[in-house]
């Protein structure tokens, strides 16, 4: 038994050696490093700041858009104000739970990553369901106001051609080109935090 | 105006605290990056073959230990905390990008250790176990990876549960298992 260990650790020492030859750091590893910290720091001010600007602009929008007399007026801002705030509060809900891990051990890491991409996944469900939604709204609302729009899409004919081929024919086919695409690789990850899952309670190892 | 100098020394005083403790974080990462990052460099070797890749696979490592560092209240050491930090971020890069498997055929020159002795056959011969032992443990499953790794850096098996998340007795268990692994790894190659 005592020999088994000598030679088991022996075998562990001889690893060990080979082991710690392997790698050195690249070249300039600090610099690169400190150049990414940076980056990153910029560019998390950049998103903040954008977004803030982003959700002001939107609320300036719809407060103007709200004052103006003209076809969709309130029933578009709040149709608008009513997206945000259900996109936003299912958002929050749906990632619940999902920013830090209780502990930061390996296990708590993968069952946090699960939990985070299932999350995803079911998000982008829900936003394809939303998207649908409101283009039903947007075109309940058209057939609502048809009397207004009517006469402003005889007076400028190609502006509103130009408008529906924008909005409609190829915005939402990208969209929903790259929900697919982001759901499927999302999927793939899914399966493969399960796979790394399965490994550490040692499933379908050999 | 008492009131307004007392605000205005509050907020003083609080810049000062918060660029204070960016200098610690900065030192404290600085000396953690001079002492681990041949560690990290070893430990990217087992979850990425492409050199390019692993270079990004190891700023990575070192930016997410950066992000957690300020999180550190030094509940346990901080070892287990850098290796931890480390392979949550090499599985997530399993996770997301699983490349073909690419064994190590060839150590890039700037990888090869500095042998003192001069004899070229063994030098060679030395390589080739490393490339050996390195290409066996990637082909290993990704928790068998990490467990054999963090052995050879030479963490306890207290340490080992610490990091994984698992009991001491099953890290006893499931390293005898690992070594069986990887000895077979090697017994298969040429």
């Amino acid at each position: 038994m005592s020999g088994e260990r000598v030679t088991n650790d022996r075998e562990l020492d001889t690893w060990r050696e080979q082991w710690s030859s392997v790698a050195e750091p690249p070249a300039e590893f600090q610099r690169k490093v400190q150049e990414r910290i940076k980056h990153q720091e910029r560019r998390f001010v950049l998103g903040n700041l954008l977004t803030t600007i982003a959700f002001l602009g939107l609320l300036i929008f719809a407060v103007f858009m709200r004052h103006q007399s003209s076809w969709m007026g309130t029933d578009w801002t709040t149709g608008i104000c009513v997206l945000v705030f259900v996109s936003t509060a299912y958002r929050v809900w749906v990632l619940r739970g999902t920013w830090r891990p209780q502990t930061q051990s390996t296990r708590a890491f993968v069952e946090l990553w699960h939990k985070r991409a299932a999350a995803r996944i079911r998000l982008l469900q829900v936003s394809i369901y939303v998207s649908l939604g409101w283009i039903i709204f947007c075109a309940a609302l058209t057939a609502a106001n048809w009397a207004t729009i009517g006469q402003e899409v005889k007076a400028h004919p190609k502006v509103w051609v130009v408008l529906l081929v924008v909005c409609v024919l190829m915005q939402y086919p990208v969209i929903w080109y790259w929900a697919a695409w982001l759901r499927c690789r999302k999927l793939a990850e899914l399966n493969e935090v399960t796979k790394i899952m399965n490994e550490m309670d040692g499933k379908g190892l050999r | 105006m008492n009131y307004v100098y007392s605000v205005t020394d509050r907020c003083a005083g609080l810049v000062t605290n918060v660029s204070e403790h960016r200098q610690a974080l900065e030192k404290q990462f600085a000396r953690i990056l001079s002492e681990y990052g041949a560690a990290i460099s070893r430990l990217a070797f087992t979850y990425e073959a492409v050199a390019s890749v692993r270079e990004e696979l190891v700023q990575e490592i070192a930016l997410a230990i950066w992000q957690a560092l300020a999180h550190f209240r030094g509940d346990c050491s901080e070892r287990t905390f850098v290796y931890r930090i480390a392979h949550n971020r090499g599985l997530t890069h399993v996770g997301r990008r699983r490349p073909p498997h690419q064994p190590l055929e060839e150590l890039e020159e700037s990888e090869q250790p500095v042998d003192p002795r001069p004899h070229l056959e063994e030098q060679v011969a030395r390589t080739d176990e490393r490339a050996q032992l390195m290409s066996a443990i990637q082909s290993l499953p990704v928790t068998h990876r990490q467990m054999i790794v963090l052995a050879l850096e030479g963490l306890s098996h207290a340490e080992i549960a610490e990091v994984m998340g698992i009991t001491e007795n099953n890290v006893a268990v499931r390293l005898t298992r690992v070594r069986k692994a990887l000895k077979d790894a090697l017994g298969e190659r040429p």
